[in-house]
């Protein structure tokens, strides 16, 4: 009972802010010549709906034709054919969970970091270099001139280890890249905030760089790195163990996934159990409190900025060995780790919220993207999104005006009639 | 004859914390008499005054100045009514000149320029006719904490207020400067004007007030004149049973030095030294308590003390280990423990629950956690302990602590600090926005503990309470120690005069004189 009490308290500001977004950017929407209702369903549809979907009844339920030609009605979410959409959110959502998560072990420390997109690209970059270096020299110690014909044995070995060498690259690079404005901030007080902006541009030039230049595979006229190596590859499930899932059909969702589930609950366990999550809460509770009970507030915070960009390098592992593949330019710009903040202060830390907004979010971007195959313009969806996380960002707003509001009108419908008899005693 | 002020029926509930903060309060007040209002923390005064001021909506209720009733809905309203109020905390622009800071939004002004002259002279002749003087071209930032009250009554009755409402200004003032205020409030009634006068502190009420009203858990309890009742009987009111006002104590048996403090130089914030070659020693089974005027550097003194601030020159010594430069956690280690000022922002965390304050000083041992994973349930077992020891009231394992009182926090506060009994207390302010039964209560524990073989270093403002508890009393002025002497040597006026700088030898004369 308490638990649900506590989740309709966490979860009501975040729903009224997607409500008021909704209705705040409606007005976009009617400048842009189209109806809000409408738009919004094609954008839901679009999003996470299946095939087909018109209404927002169909996010739940539709009715689909069987190959004998009868009309059946179905459970839209777990319905596959044609491509439902929730795996391709959930696919899309996974980098947004750790970049969230990467958000919120920052934010928990008092660190206002939001260099994710720095160190999401550094993990990017590092594992689309090592995605096909390692292999290559692997194969050259083993004497084996084309993977083709290399031995089954020695491929499953490799198919084991390099992805998590990769990984524990990507998220060395990124936490190296994380730690340094960490340092800066806690040795010379450089704002944090400021500091991880400037990383980013620098993270966003570099990659560009490099992709142009020293990693540059071939004279495509968009500028990318070689494809990994297969043995570096996450096989998807539609590639592989479930090949024959048509709900997974759509989409390139696989073990990445998975990894961003687990890293959320060690994250949620290192938060809430461990005395090194104990010790960076309360840096951020109150760092004179933490200073008073004995607590090394710099190393707490330092850790926290350590174990942020670790996370953040990890999504950029994933969104390149899980779906990518390689990096190609205008990836820079894919604000992945930017959106993750968004999610991180949409879901006000809270490890089950991310869990809940990253998809949303997800969705929102696919059928904003989507949308645009239609009149409208992409921009729509980052309109929505901005407008909801501007709603969530004035919760005193909504908890002083209109919840108060609303609890004040129904406290005095129901103090009234005991207030009556009092009256007209005196 | 109608009153100056009426409040009738006021009803105040705040939903987000579920307080009921007033039920059904009634205040008259007359015309040009001095009315104080007392209570006991979340006894509902401040809601009171906050009502009257316009900073709170009431419920339900009537506010009726001179007879007519009024719409209180905002400060502006009341500053028409003829209301003004003294924060607690001054409201001052600390780099605008007094005249400045008293004119702030009346500006006398040339064709669309501020005429600072008339501005300042305006000021004089207000000064002086209520005979309040000031320099009204000194800037805020360089006068004393008394003089900037004074400009802040000068600002409320520059707005013509006939209704002052002054919220406990005397928890910051020297006891010369309170007694200064006293002799103001008295003639500006004289004068007609009417004073609510908000405290704690009983023996200023039986000074000044004509009447006063007592307030008990959002009811007010009664009026009374002021020389009807004994402070005795007052204080019994507020709490609502029978207090002990007179601390109880033995005379101390001091042990071996367990911590001297020798020549520190500590810098404030800002870098400018805060504590000036202050040197002091504090036994075992004794207490030491530092008297001074708030800002003296006391505070820079006790975080030198703790851990929390770098000591520039000097050494501390503890239990005969050099400690000047070792961490927190190395000081707690060793058996220091810290009751701080400031218990929302440095003693507890409000933003999270009863376990993670209570072992915050501890959990980095066992069984509090093990190989760095904390273990809860003996976690939660220390705080029931603390509740349960200290009676903490409404306090429960696992919830969030942020709606207790001052002074249930300041259980929880103590009870962390005392598990494990220390060899050193240090406690500043202590008491400092606690209502009687709960300064009682604060009392008592520090005794017990030096009866126990601890040595308390005790820093309070509050005179009273360094003469109740200390042993000897070091009072401290401007960075230094300026005087050590026994509880038994001193004064409350002979403490009075050091605390403003006079030496020791001049304040003996001083003291003398007055006597004779």
């Amino acid at each position: 009972m308490r638990l649900l009490r506590r989740a309709v308290d966490s979860l009501s500001i975040p729903l009224i802010a997607i409500v008021l977004g909704l209705a705040a950017s409606g007005v976009f929407v009617i400048i842009a010549g189209a109806q809000p209702i409408d738009t919004y369903q094609r954008l839901f549809c679009e999003g996470f709906g299946p095939n087909p979907c018109a209404t927002f009844g169909d996010l739940l339920f539709t009715q689909v034709e069987t190959e004998s030609g009868v009309l059946q009605t179905v459970f839209s979410p777990t319905y596959g054919a044609g491509g439902s959409r929730i795996a391709l959110v959930l696919e899309q959502a996974t980098p947004l969970i750790l970049t969230a998560l990467s958000a919120a072990v920052a934010f928990q420390a008092g660190m206002f970091s939001i260099g994710m997109d720095g160190q999401f690209l550094m993990g990017a970059i590092t594992v689309a270099f090592l995605g096909y270096w390692l292999p290559d020299q692997i194969y050259l110690l083993a004497g084996v001139t084309d993977p083709e014909t290399a031995p089954q044995a020695l491929l499953t070995i490799m198919h084991l280890i390099i992805p998590a060498i990769c990984i524990a690259a990507a998220m060395l690079a990124g936490a190296i890249y994380s730690w340094i404005p960490g340092y800066i901030k806690i040795k010379l007080n450089v704002n944090e905030l400021i500091s991880t902006i400037i990383f980013n541009a620098i993270a966003v030039q570099l990659v560009g760089w490099l992709i142009n230049f020293p990693l540059r595979s071939d004279l495509n006229n968009i500028a990318r790195t070689r494809r990994i190596d297969d043995t570096a590859w996450l096989v998807p499930f539609n590639r592989g163990i479930f090949q024959d899932v048509e709900w997974f059909s759509g989409a390139r969702l696989g073990v990445g996934f998975l990894i961003a589930l687990v890293a959320a609950l060690l994250v949620w366990y290192y938060l809430k159990r461990t005395t090194a999550g104990y010790e960076q809460r309360m840096t951020r509770g109150s760092s004179l409190f933490a200073r008073f009970g004995g607590i090394p507030t710099g190393r707490a915070a330092l850790r926290a900025m350590i174990i942020s960009g670790a996370l953040s390098g990890l999504a950029g592992a994933i969104a390149i060995l899980g779906v990518e593949r390689r990096v190609i330019d205008g990836f820079q710009a894919s604000g992945t780790g930017f959106d993750g903040v968004l999610v991180a202060i949409l879901s006000k830390e809270s490890i089950i919220g991310i869990l809940l907004f990253a998809p949303f979010f997800a969705g929102l971007n696919l059928g904003a993207t989507n949308l645009q195959f239609g009149n409208l313009p992409r921009q729509l969806g980052g309109i929505i999104i901005s407008f909801i996380v501007l709603f969530s960002a004035m919760e005193d707003f909504i908890r002083a005006r209109l919840i108060s509001l609303w609890k004040r009108r129904t406290l005095l419908q129901r103090t009234a009639p005991v207030d009556k008899p009092d009256g007209n005693a005196v | 004859m109608t009153n100056a002020l009426e409040m009738r029926h006021i009803r105040k509930y705040f939903p987000s914390s579920g307080v009921l903060a007033c039920d059904d309060v009634n205040l008259a007040v007359q015309k040009g008499e001095v009315h104080a209002i007392v209570g006991e923390n979340g006894a509902g005064k401040t809601t009171l005054m906050s009502i009257l001021y316009g900073l709170v909506t009431p419920d339900e209720g009537e506010i009726l100045v001179n007879g007519t009733p009024v719409r209180i809905g905002h400060p502006h309203d009341a500053i028409q009514q003829g209301i003004g109020m003294v924060h607690q905390h001054f409201k001052l622009v600390p780099s605008f000149t007094i005249a400045e800071n008293i004119m702030l939004g009346l500006e006398p002004n040339r064709v669309g320029f501020i005429d600072g002259a008339t501005e300042a002279e305006n000021v004089r002749q207000l000064a002086e006719s209520f005979g309040l003087p000031v320099d009204p071209n000194a800037r805020v930032k360089d006068i004393s904490v008394g003089i900037q009250q004074r400009v802040e009554i000068l600002k409320i009755l520059q707005r013509n207020a006939q209704i002052l409402i002054l919220d406990e200004p005397t928890a910051v003032l020297t006891p010369q400067e309170v007694s200064e205020l006293l002799t103001v409030v008295r003639s500006l009634a004289q004068a007609g004007r009417t004073i609510l006068f908000i405290t704690h502190k009983l023996a200023e009420v039986k000074a000044v007030a004509d009447n006063v009203s007592i307030m008990r858990r959002g009811k007010s309890v009664g009026t009374y004149a002021t020389h009807g009742v004994s402070i005795r009987e007052t204080a019994n009111l507020m709490v609502g049973r029978v207090v002990t006002l007179q601390v109880e104590k033995t005379a101390a048996k001091p042990g071996a030095v367990v911590l001297s403090a020798d020549h520190l130089l500590v810098a404030g914030t800002g870098g400018i030294p805060a504590v000036f070659g202050a040197s002091l020693e504090v036994r075992s089974g004794e207490i030491l308590g530092i008297a001074g005027v708030s800002g003296n550097g006391q505070t820079e003194l006790v975080e030198a003390l703790v851990g929390l601030r770098p000591v520039d020159q000097g050494t501390i010594t503890f239990l005969g280990q050099d400690i000047t430069h070792n961490t927190v956690r190395e000081r707690r280690g060793a058996g220091v423990a810290h009751i701080p000022e400031d218990r929302m922002i440095m003693g507890l965390n409000l933003k999270t629950n009863l376990d993670e304050n209570v072992v915050v000083t501890s959990y980095q041992h066992e069984p509090y956690s093990k190989r760095g994973f904390l273990q809860l349930e003996p976690i939660r077992q220390l705080a029931r302990d603390i509740v349960e020891k200290f009676s903490v009231r409404s306090a429960r394992v696992g919830e969030e602590i942020r709606t207790l009182s001052g002074g249930n926090l300041q259980k929880i506060v103590l009870g962390r600090e005392l598990k494990g009994d220390p060899k050193l207390i240090i406690a500043n302010q202590p008491t400092r926005g606690l209502d009687v039964g709960s300064i009682e209560f604060v009392h008592k524990t520090l005794i017990e503990e030096r009866d126990k073989g601890a040595a308390v270093l005790l820093v309070s403002v509050e005179l009273d309470e360094i003469l109740a508890l200390s042993d000897r009393i070091a009072v401290m002025f401007a960075g230094k120690i300026v005087a050590v002497l026994d509880v038994k040597d001193v004064t409350e006026e002979k403490l009075g005069l050091l605390m403003a700088g006079s030496s020791l030898e001049h304040a003996e004369s001083a003291a003398e004189k007055a006597h004779l």
